[in-house]
């Protein structure tokens, strides 16, 4: 495939190649982590009279460790999953039918739920590189697995209660089902889900992923195990997914399968993701706050929910491929550097 | 039994002109437009809107079908624009992306401003006995349909300058263009073809059940599974997947129950991804 | 007919070529010489519109050229046969000349006048281009080529993956050609071969013309001879 006319500029930054995980220097990434986390756990103060702005606040939590997870897939090994949502749902499903149905005490069924899902995701990536899929091809049949359990959550009614969704007990009667501490709870998870991704990046895992994603070929040649790497992105991933729409099953105590559709889920956290710019640290949080905060405010204009989260998907892929932050971030660098050039 | 197998054919050809719609898209510039049908979805809400305000239901399926070719055509010359100035699997990932914010848009609005809007177009003939299988008559004019306009492809494809054209560019780009073909005249009428196609298939879906607003995503699912199945790119292969999933499904909806036919048919088609995934037919155009 | 002057172009900012000039008269053959990577591919693949021209200028027949999309370029009267040939290789070698002549319908004395040069694609007018030999498919990129009845036909590498007969074969159907009064333009590795065929040549070396001349002169060259010619 070519260009039609051969004025053909040279391949610009795609959103997947924009973001290459850059070492921070130093601790500034922990320290930005932590800063981060001091100033979400101030939130509640602002808003923890409220149950309902409380459970948005968890939502937004909730979305940005999807977007933490999906980053670690698709950020730094490729790995389009269009199963965020799925993988979840997996968990939470899971995690429920273990404890209410098997009467497992409810954290060993988080850990089962996070495991399946991890699995199911090394699985992906195991079948990815095996068959040497590719982003689109990978991003289809993910996509199909996700559809086939929404139709599987749908059809089992039994075991999932279809489309109403089942009612989760285990978890009733402790802190999670408070007002405040689920918000905790969701924030430190949050918080290693973040740390844990800085860790991994500084490891030697780290070095293999940056290798993959700027020369998949030079990175083979160079004996860098691409489907090693690979695998193990997609299984790290799919469990954090896993883990936490457990969690989220037994901190809402309500799930169904809207809750983890392609729809609701992915396309959000793939908002989101690139918003905050594929391949940084904080970019899924800066991404899910802004956008758990729009939604909010577009609360009321809920029909048109759906129009501009597809007029922003199609602006920021255009304008911003490389994530609304860190554009932001060389804009104002720039702004400093002319500055102080003309001092 | 019969019965079943003839509503598969009958699914199956729609699926295969859905399917035609998407891949001539996707062959042409590796535009893999998950917008597709939203917009067929615009088309029945034409059809439906215009034959309420007393158009005559012939008019009313045409406009309904230009109207799909036009957004389509916009999508190409707009949104779609930047993403031929990137390349392979870049392009079509873009492609992809930017597509599913348009089928957002699209979707919104008609759920916005036509919620309860469906599209059923009545045949009000009786119904037909084909080797002693009762067939209702719509379910006869839309396979006719389907039939005639799956023959004019092929026609086009295989016989007309014009279609040569097209599979030449689809083939070799390069090759293509040195023979004096212009990739960007071809794409635009690739595009209002696809618009075509997706008004069609709306309209024959509309004689045997009513179409939703809400249809859009499912359209492009059906549509992407079938493509994938009969091989990106491959007009037969588009064909033939949709007659294929088109049996399968009609087979397994009555015999197994609705829900495990949706999953047997993800996962036919994430199987032949995995193991071929140049699709069933994979040879192109 | 032809006339490249100062010519500059390359890939995305890197220049591959740089300010050659290069003129081809009505009904001459003339080659361009150099090993690989000197900027033969780069230099045609400009002219013909695959390449942007970044200075200079490309005019074909009084009219310029330079930067012309490549189909325009095409139905302008220029045939340009790539070393890679970019065959349908789905499509019968019938449909491939047809193709050739777009956008009108294939001429059928062009047809038979490219049958006679190769009557091996008249046996073969139903097979699928993809699944014929390396010299078959040479052929058919020629035959395509000269189904739109170009004035000028320019050729980059036509040996490229031939065994040494069939590139003699395919000089002989160009000396065809030339009797025929078609213009020529060719790059070439295969100095020996290309200065049998072309009036005059030129040598392209670092992306410069460093030589040029009548093919007589060039074949007595001492550089020449050197460097291409094998001739210690």
């Amino acid at each position: 495939m070519t260009t039609d006319d051969h004025t053909a500029e040279p391949t610009s930054a795609t959103p997947t190649r924009a973001g290459t995980y850059r070492r921070e220097s130093g601790q500034g990434a922990f320290l930005a982590i932590a800063a981060t986390g001091i100033v979400l756990a101030l939130v509640p103060i602002w808003i923890g009279d409220s149950r309902t702005l409380m459970g948005v606040a968890i939502t937004g939590l909730l979305f940005a460790s999807y977007a933490i997870s999906f980053n670690l897939i698709f950020g730094s090994t490729n790995q389009l999953f269009l199963a965020v949502g799925a993988l979840a749902g997996v968990g939470a499903y899971a995690s429920t039918i273990a404890s209410d149905r098997l009467g497992l005490p409810f954290p060993l069924t988080m850990v089962i739920a996070a495991g399946l899902s991890m699995l199911i995701g090394g699985a992906f990536s195991w079948i990815a590189v095996r068959r040497s899929l590719g982003i689109i091809f990978t991003g289809i049949v993910t996509l199909t697995f996700s559809l086939a359990f929404d139709n599987l959550l749908l059809g089992q009614r039994d075991f999932t209660g279809g489309e109403t969704g089942i009612v989760v007990k285990a978890g009733s009667n402790t802190f999670l089902r408070q007002q405040i501490p689920p918000y905790y709870v969701f924030l430190s998870v949050v918080l290693i889900y973040l740390v844990g991704y800085v860790v991994l990046h500084r490891s030697h895992v780290g070095w293999a992923f940056r290798a993959l994603r700027d020369d998949e070929v030079a990175a083979e040649l160079t004996g860098v195990d691409v489907a090693r790497y690979r695998i193990y992105a997609g299984a790290i991933g799919g469990g954090m997914l896993g883990f936490v729409g457990a969690l989220w099953a037994h901190v809402e105590g309500f799930i169904s399968p809207a809750t983890f559709t392609f729809v609701h889920v992915d396309v959000p956290a793939l908002v989101m993701l690139v918003f905050g710019g594929i391949g940084t640290v904080l970019g899924p949080v800066v991404g899910a706050a802004v956008f758990t905060y729009l939604g909010e405010v577009l609360a009321s204009f809920s029909q048109l929910r759906l129009i501009a989260d597809g007029v922003l998907l199609i602006v920021l892929f255009l304008l911003f491929p490389q994530g609304v932050v860190r554009a932001l971030r060389s804009g104002v660098s720039g702004l400093r550097t002319r500055r102080r050039s003309q001092q | 039994m019969t019965a079943v197998i003839f509503d598969g054919l009958v699914l199956g050809l729609q699926f295969g002109l859905l399917g035609v719609g998407l891949t001539v898209v996707y062959g042409m510039g590796g535009i893999l437009n998950l917008a597709y049908g939203s917009i067929a979805v615009v088309a029945a809400v034409v059809m439906s809107v215009s034959m309420r305000a007393g158009l005559q239901a012939g008019p009313a399926v045409v406009l309904g079908i230009l109207t799909a070719a036009g957004i389509s055509l916009t999508l190409n010359s707009t949104v779609l624009k930047p993403v031929y100035r990137r390349r392979g699997e870049d392009r079509v990932l873009l492609s992809l992306l930017l597509t599913i914010g348009v089928a957002f848009i699209i979707d919104g609005l008609l759920v916005w401003r036509f919620p309860i809007e469906a599209l059923g177009l009545n045949v009000g003939w009786e119904p037909v006995s084909i080797i002693g299988v009762r067939m209702r008559a719509g379910s006869l004019l839309a396979s006719a349909i389907t039939l005639l306009v799956g023959g004019s492809l092929i026609f086009f494809f295989r016989a007309t300058t014009t279609g040569k054209a097209v599979r030449s560019v689809i083939q070799d780009e390069v090759g293509a263009r040195l023979c004096g073909v212009n990739p960007a005249a071809v794409r635009t009428l690739i595009f209002a073809l696809s618009g075509v196609l997706g008004g069609i298939f709306v309209a024959t879906q509309a004689m045997t059940s009513p179409v939703p607003i809400s249809a859009g995503f499912e359209f492009t699912i059906t549509a992407l599974l079938v493509t994938v199945v009969g091989g990106l790119g491959s007009i037969r292969g588009a064909f033939l997947a949709g007659l294929i999933l088109g049996i399968v499904n009609a087979m397994s909806s009555f015999y197994i129950g609705s829900y495990i036919t949706t999953i047997i048919l993800l996962a036919a088609a994430a199987l032949t991804i995995v193991l071929r995934p140049s699709g069933l037919f994979g040879e192109r155009a | 007919m032809l006339e490249v002057s100062g010519l500059s172009t390359g890939y995305d900012s890197h220049v591959v070529v740089l300010g050659v000039s290069v003129d081809v008269r009505e009904g001459e053959a003339v080659a361009i010489i150099g090993s690989n990577g000197a900027g033969k591919t780069t230099f045609l693949r400009a002219i013909c519109g695959l390449l942007p021209v970044s200075a200079g200028d490309v005019r074909y027949e009084g009219r310029s050229i330079a930067n012309l999309a490549v189909h325009k370029v095409a139905r302008a009267g220029i045939s340009f046969v790539p070393a890679e040939r970019h065959l349908f290789p789905e499509m019968s070698v019938a449909e491939n000349l047809a193709l050739g002549a777009f956008p009108n319908r294939p001429d059928p004395d062009q047809q038979s006048l490219v049958f006679d040069l190769f009557p091996r694609l008249a046996e073969r007018r139903r097979q699928a281009a993809g699944t014929m030999s390396g010299g078959e498919q040479q052929m058919l990129a020629v035959g395509r080529a000269l189904m739109s009845r170009p004035r000028l036909l320019i050729l980059d590498e036509p040996t490229t993956g031939l065994a040494p007969r069939l590139a003699s074969q395919a000089y002989e159907s160009l000396a065809a050609l030339r009797t025929l009064g078609m213009t020529i333009l060719v790059a070439e590795q295969q100095v020996p071969l290309v200065l049998g065929l072309a009036d005059r040549g030129y040598v392209l070396e670092n992306g410069a013309i460093q030589l040029e001349g009548p093919s007589a002169e060039l074949r007595d060259n001492p550089t020449v001879q050197r460097a291409y010619l094998g001739v210690v």
